[in-house]
Protein backbone atom coordinates (compact mmCIF):
# COMPACT_ATOMS: atom_id res chain seq x y z
CA UNK A 1 0.00 0.00 0.00
CA UNK A 2 1.71 3.14 -1.18
CA UNK A 3 -0.46 5.95 0.10
CA UNK A 4 1.22 9.11 1.30
CA UNK A 5 0.92 8.27 4.97
CA UNK A 6 1.80 10.56 7.86
CA UNK A 7 5.07 8.76 8.60
CA UNK A 8 5.98 8.93 4.93
CA UNK A 9 5.58 12.69 4.86
CA UNK A 10 7.62 12.97 8.07
CA UNK A 11 10.40 10.86 6.53
CA UNK A 12 10.54 13.07 3.46
CA UNK A 13 10.55 16.24 5.56
CA UNK A 14 13.34 14.79 7.71
CA UNK A 15 15.46 13.88 4.68
CA UNK A 16 14.94 17.35 3.21
CA UNK A 17 15.97 18.91 6.52
CA UNK A 18 19.07 16.71 6.63
CA UNK A 19 19.90 17.89 3.09
CA UNK A 20 19.57 21.51 4.19
CA UNK A 21 21.75 20.74 7.20
CA UNK A 22 24.44 19.18 5.00
CA UNK A 23 24.38 22.23 2.70
CA UNK A 24 24.67 24.51 5.72
CA UNK A 25 27.52 22.42 7.15
CA UNK A 26 29.32 22.76 3.85
CA UNK A 27 29.04 26.54 4.18
CA UNK A 28 30.48 26.43 7.70
CA UNK A 29 33.44 24.29 6.58
CA UNK A 30 34.02 26.46 3.49
CA UNK A 31 34.01 29.50 5.76
CA UNK A 32 36.58 27.87 8.08
CA UNK A 33 38.80 27.09 5.10
CA UNK A 34 38.43 30.59 3.63
CA UNK A 35 39.48 32.12 6.95
CA UNK A 36 42.57 29.99 7.58
CA UNK A 37 44.72 33.14 7.65
CA UNK A 38 42.17 35.59 9.09
CA UNK A 39 42.83 37.41 12.34
CA UNK A 40 40.47 36.98 15.30
CA UNK A 41 38.48 34.27 13.56
CA UNK A 42 36.13 31.94 15.41
CA UNK A 43 35.66 28.59 13.64
CA UNK A 44 32.06 27.64 12.82
CA UNK A 45 30.25 24.36 13.20
CA UNK A 46 26.76 23.07 12.58
CA UNK A 47 24.32 22.26 15.36
CA UNK A 48 21.91 19.62 14.04
CA UNK A 49 22.65 16.07 15.18
CA UNK A 50 22.36 17.18 18.81
CA UNK A 51 18.76 18.18 18.19
CA UNK A 52 17.88 14.83 16.63
CA UNK A 53 18.23 12.99 19.96
CA UNK A 54 14.78 14.28 21.01
CA UNK A 55 13.29 12.83 17.82
CA UNK A 56 15.10 9.55 18.38
CA UNK A 57 13.63 9.41 21.87
CA UNK A 58 10.13 9.97 20.41
CA UNK A 59 10.63 7.08 18.00
CA UNK A 60 11.84 4.82 20.83
CA UNK A 61 8.94 5.59 23.15
CA UNK A 62 5.98 6.21 20.83
CA UNK A 63 7.16 4.66 17.59
CA UNK A 64 6.54 7.81 15.54
CA UNK A 65 7.48 11.46 15.16
CA UNK A 66 4.83 14.16 15.32
CA UNK A 67 5.00 17.14 12.93
CA UNK A 68 5.20 19.51 15.93
CA UNK A 69 8.28 17.68 17.25
CA UNK A 70 9.84 17.93 13.79
CA UNK A 71 9.09 21.65 13.55
CA UNK A 72 11.23 22.27 16.64
CA UNK A 73 14.35 20.92 14.93
CA UNK A 74 16.24 23.55 12.98
CA UNK A 75 19.88 23.21 11.84
CA UNK A 76 21.92 26.34 12.57
CA UNK A 77 25.56 27.46 12.47
CA UNK A 78 27.26 28.24 15.77
CA UNK A 79 30.64 29.83 16.37
CA UNK A 80 33.32 28.20 18.48
CA UNK A 81 36.05 29.62 20.70
CA UNK A 82 38.50 32.25 19.43
CA UNK A 83 41.72 30.92 17.99
CA UNK A 84 44.99 32.66 17.25
CA UNK A 85 45.54 33.55 13.59
CA UNK A 86 47.11 30.71 11.64
CA UNK A 87 46.42 28.01 14.20
CA UNK A 88 43.47 26.90 12.07
CA UNK A 89 46.03 25.98 9.41
CA UNK A 90 47.01 23.02 11.59
CA UNK A 91 43.41 21.81 11.57
CA UNK A 92 43.01 22.28 7.82
CA UNK A 93 43.35 18.55 7.12
CA UNK A 94 40.58 17.74 9.58
CA UNK A 95 38.33 20.34 7.96
CA UNK A 96 38.98 18.71 4.58
CA UNK A 97 38.08 15.29 6.04
CA UNK A 98 34.80 16.77 7.31
CA UNK A 99 34.26 18.35 3.91
CA UNK A 100 34.54 15.04 2.01
CA UNK A 101 32.45 13.23 4.61
CA UNK A 102 29.73 15.87 4.32
CA UNK A 103 29.72 15.73 0.50
CA UNK A 104 29.29 11.93 0.56
CA UNK A 105 26.58 12.25 3.22
CA UNK A 106 24.72 14.78 1.07
CA UNK A 107 24.89 12.49 -1.95
CA UNK A 108 23.67 9.47 0.02
CA UNK A 109 20.66 11.49 1.23
CA UNK A 110 19.91 12.48 -2.36
CA UNK A 111 20.19 8.83 -3.37
CA UNK A 112 17.69 7.84 -0.68
CA UNK A 113 15.25 10.53 -1.82
CA UNK A 114 15.70 9.42 -5.42
CA UNK A 115 15.05 5.74 -4.60
CA UNK A 116 11.89 6.71 -2.76
CA UNK A 117 10.73 8.44 -5.93
CA UNK A 118 11.52 5.28 -7.88
CA UNK A 119 9.16 3.27 -5.66
CA UNK A 120 6.32 5.66 -6.43
CA UNK A 121 7.18 5.64 -10.09
CA UNK A 122 7.03 1.83 -10.05
CA UNK A 123 3.55 1.95 -8.51
CA UNK A 124 2.34 4.54 -11.00
CA UNK A 125 3.60 2.46 -13.93
CA UNK A 126 1.82 -0.68 -12.59
CA UNK A 127 5.05 -2.44 -11.80
CA UNK A 128 6.67 -1.91 -15.18
CA UNK A 129 10.00 -0.09 -15.23
CA UNK B 1 20.72 24.13 -1.35
CA UNK B 2 21.93 27.67 -1.76
CA UNK B 3 25.07 26.77 -3.64
CA UNK B 4 25.76 30.37 -4.67
CA UNK B 5 26.80 31.39 -1.16
CA UNK B 6 29.05 28.32 -0.87
CA UNK B 7 30.76 29.34 -4.11
CA UNK B 8 31.08 32.92 -2.90
CA UNK B 9 32.68 31.86 0.39
CA UNK B 10 35.31 29.70 -1.33
CA UNK B 11 35.96 32.38 -3.97
CA UNK B 12 36.58 34.99 -1.26
CA UNK B 13 39.06 32.63 0.41
CA UNK B 14 40.85 32.16 -2.91
CA UNK B 15 41.02 35.93 -3.43
CA UNK B 16 42.61 36.41 0.00
CA UNK B 17 45.19 33.69 -0.65
CA UNK B 18 46.00 35.17 -4.05
CA UNK B 19 46.61 38.57 -2.42
CA UNK B 20 48.95 36.88 0.07
CA UNK B 21 50.79 35.20 -2.81
CA UNK B 22 51.14 38.56 -4.62
CA UNK B 23 52.62 40.22 -1.54
CA UNK B 24 54.98 37.30 -0.88
CA UNK B 25 56.15 37.44 -4.50
CA UNK B 26 56.66 41.21 -4.19
CA UNK B 27 58.73 40.79 -1.02
CA UNK B 28 60.90 38.13 -2.66
CA UNK B 29 61.28 40.17 -5.86
CA UNK B 30 62.59 43.12 -3.83
CA UNK B 31 65.18 41.25 -1.77
CA UNK B 32 67.95 43.29 -3.42
CA UNK B 33 66.07 46.56 -4.03
CA UNK B 34 67.94 49.36 -2.27
CA UNK B 35 65.03 51.79 -2.67
CA UNK B 36 61.61 52.16 -4.32
CA UNK B 37 60.84 54.41 -7.31
CA UNK B 38 60.01 57.36 -5.02
CA UNK B 39 63.39 57.14 -3.28
CA UNK B 40 62.25 55.61 0.04
CA UNK B 41 63.62 52.31 1.29
CA UNK B 42 61.55 49.24 0.45
CA UNK B 43 59.92 47.60 3.50
CA UNK B 44 58.53 44.03 3.33
CA UNK B 45 54.73 44.01 3.31
CA UNK B 46 52.14 41.86 5.10
CA UNK B 47 48.52 41.13 4.16
CA UNK B 48 45.93 41.58 6.93
CA UNK B 49 42.76 39.55 6.41
CA UNK B 50 39.67 39.07 8.57
CA UNK B 51 36.41 37.14 8.39
CA UNK B 52 33.68 38.83 6.40
CA UNK B 53 30.29 39.09 8.10
CA UNK B 54 26.99 38.73 6.26
CA UNK B 55 24.97 41.89 5.62
CA UNK B 56 22.82 42.82 8.64
CA UNK B 57 19.62 42.93 6.63
CA UNK B 58 20.25 39.59 4.96
CA UNK B 59 20.67 38.07 8.41
CA UNK B 60 16.98 38.60 9.01
CA UNK B 61 16.17 36.62 5.89
CA UNK B 62 18.36 33.58 6.46
CA UNK B 63 20.19 32.09 9.39
CA UNK B 64 23.18 31.20 7.22
CA UNK B 65 24.20 34.74 6.30
CA UNK B 66 24.23 35.75 9.94
CA UNK B 67 27.49 33.90 10.47
CA UNK B 68 30.00 35.24 8.05
CA UNK B 69 30.40 35.11 4.32
CA UNK B 70 34.01 34.17 3.70
CA UNK B 71 37.16 36.19 4.22
CA UNK B 72 38.41 39.57 3.03
CA UNK B 73 41.65 41.54 2.87
CA UNK B 74 41.45 44.67 5.04
CA UNK B 75 44.90 46.00 4.31
CA UNK B 76 48.49 45.50 3.24
CA UNK B 77 50.79 46.90 5.91
CA UNK B 78 54.52 47.35 6.20
CA UNK B 79 56.17 44.70 8.29
CA UNK B 80 58.28 45.74 11.24
CA UNK B 81 61.63 44.62 9.83
CA UNK B 82 64.97 46.41 10.23
CA UNK B 83 67.00 46.83 7.01
CA UNK B 84 69.81 44.38 6.33
CA UNK B 85 73.11 46.32 6.26
CA UNK B 86 75.70 44.88 3.87
CA UNK B 87 79.25 46.22 3.56
CA UNK B 88 79.75 47.12 -0.12
CA UNK B 89 81.96 50.25 -0.31
CA UNK B 90 81.87 50.36 -4.11
CA UNK B 91 78.07 50.37 -4.32
CA UNK B 92 76.61 53.67 -5.62
CA UNK B 93 73.93 53.56 -2.89
CA UNK B 94 76.38 52.92 -0.04
CA UNK B 95 76.33 55.30 2.95
CA UNK B 96 79.36 57.15 4.38
CA UNK B 97 80.68 54.03 6.13
CA UNK B 98 80.32 51.87 2.99
CA UNK B 99 77.15 50.03 4.06
CA UNK B 100 74.18 49.41 1.72
CA UNK B 101 70.71 49.07 3.29
CA UNK B 102 68.83 46.15 1.78
CA UNK B 103 65.20 45.43 2.82
CA UNK B 104 64.84 43.10 5.80
CA UNK B 105 63.13 40.38 3.75
CA UNK B 106 63.21 36.99 5.45
CA UNK B 107 63.53 34.54 2.52
CA UNK B 108 62.85 31.43 4.63
CA UNK B 109 59.79 33.01 6.24
CA UNK B 110 58.53 34.10 2.84
CA UNK B 111 58.91 30.56 1.46
CA UNK B 112 57.01 29.13 4.43
CA UNK B 113 54.31 31.75 3.77
CA UNK B 114 54.27 30.69 0.14
CA UNK B 115 53.69 27.03 1.02
CA UNK B 116 50.94 27.72 3.56
CA UNK B 117 49.25 30.11 1.11
CA UNK B 118 49.30 27.44 -1.61
CA UNK B 119 47.85 24.82 0.71
CA UNK B 120 45.09 27.17 1.87
CA UNK B 121 44.29 28.01 -1.75
CA UNK B 122 44.07 24.30 -2.59
CA UNK B 123 41.76 23.72 0.38
CA UNK B 124 39.43 26.44 -0.92
CA UNK B 125 39.46 24.83 -4.37
CA UNK B 126 38.58 21.48 -2.76
CA UNK B 127 35.63 23.10 -0.96
CA UNK B 128 34.52 24.69 -4.22
CA UNK B 129 34.69 21.35 -6.05
CA UNK B 130 32.72 19.63 -3.28
CA UNK B 131 30.01 22.30 -3.54
CA UNK B 132 29.90 21.81 -7.30
CA UNK B 133 29.59 18.03 -6.99
CA UNK B 134 26.82 18.37 -4.41
CA UNK B 135 24.85 20.88 -6.49
CA UNK B 136 25.16 18.81 -9.67
CA UNK B 137 24.09 15.64 -7.81
CA UNK B 138 21.02 17.50 -6.53
CA UNK B 139 20.14 18.33 -10.14
CA UNK B 140 20.10 14.60 -10.97
CA UNK B 141 17.32 13.99 -8.43
CA UNK B 142 14.44 12.18 -10.08
CA UNK B 143 16.21 12.09 -13.40
CA UNK B 144 16.30 8.30 -13.78
CA UNK B 145 12.71 7.54 -12.90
Amino acid sequence: MLALSESDRITTALVMMALDAAALRHQAIANNLANVHSQDYRPQRLNFEEQLSALRHAVDTRGSITPTALAQVRPFIETGAMRAAGSLAEKMDMELVKLSQNAVHYQSLLKALDKRGTIFSLAVNEGRR
Amino acid sequence: MNYLSAFKISASGMTVEKARLDVTAMNLANVHSTRTADGRAFVPMQVISVAKQGAPFASYLSAASLHGAGAQVVGVRERNAAPRMVYEPGHPEADGKGFVAYPGVDPVGEMVNLISTMRAYEANVAALNAAKTMALKALELGGNT
